[in-house]
């Protein structure tokens, strides 16, 4: 991939060795004056971005002012949720407007799913060296 | 990495010895596998599979948002 980046996968915990690899990816989120630094987990089989409720309370978002509610699934089908529109600084890469849903869920990671973040970004997973490579979409469609 | 001695070695086995370490390699292997997910422990699986209504709505709000910006 031209205009590429990798990052290696990041161990979640000695427990299970090899098993507890995962793609995560650092990125800074920035909503009027406030700025995030997170690891967002790649989720291809996520539908949505997803950004845990504190992280979005960090970057200066009011529950009562969204007022687009969501359904989510799965574990998350329990947590209300909203949306939020977040600009995204991945890399060396222009900044891009991101779409989460802002659940309650407190102890959910930073899902980096289909709407919008694959749409936006061409990743390619070498999970047997542990590693990604990761391009935003306008360099591929030259 | 694999060194020319230790291939030259294998090589040397009797076809019986060969069979013996190939499956001591492989129940190795598929021993390794199965402990990558260990028995009595839960995994929280927090992805929004097949989350269709949600992600047509967040793609409307956005490009409401982006129409914004240009406007």
């Amino acid at each position: 991939m031209r205009n590429s980046e990798r990052y290696s996968f990041i161990s979640s915990g000695a427990a299970l060795g090899e098993a507890s690899f995962r793609p995560f990816l650092p990125l800074t989120l920035v909503h009027q004056q406030a700025s995030v630094t997170a690891s967002g987990l790649l989720d291809t089989g996520a539908s949505v971005n997803v950004l845990p409720y504190l992280v979005g309370v960090e970057l200066g978002y009011n529950w009562e002012q969204q007022t687009t509610a969501l359904s989510l699934t799965g574990n998350l089908a329990q947590y209300e949720a909203r949306v939020v529109v977040v600009q995204a600084l991945v890399g060396q890469f222009e900044p891009v407007k991101l779409v989460f849903a802002w659940t309650q869920a407190k102890n959910v990671p930073l899902i980096l799913g289909q709407v919008n973040f694959f749409m936006e970004f061409n990743v390619c997973f070498y999970r047997s060296q542990l590693q990604l490579e990761i391009s935003p979409k306008a360099i591929v469609s030259e | 990495m694999v060194s020319p001695e230790l291939i030259s070695t294998l090589q040397g086995l009797s076809r019986e010895e060969k069979f013996y370490v190939m499956q001591v390699l492989i129940s190795g292997l598929a021993q390794q596998e199965t402990n990558l997910i260990k028995p009595d422990q839960s995994y929280p699986v927090w992805s929004p599979y097949d989350a269709v209504e949600a992600a047509d709505t967040m793609l409307k709000v956005l490009q409401a948002a982006k129409n914004q910006d240009h406007a």
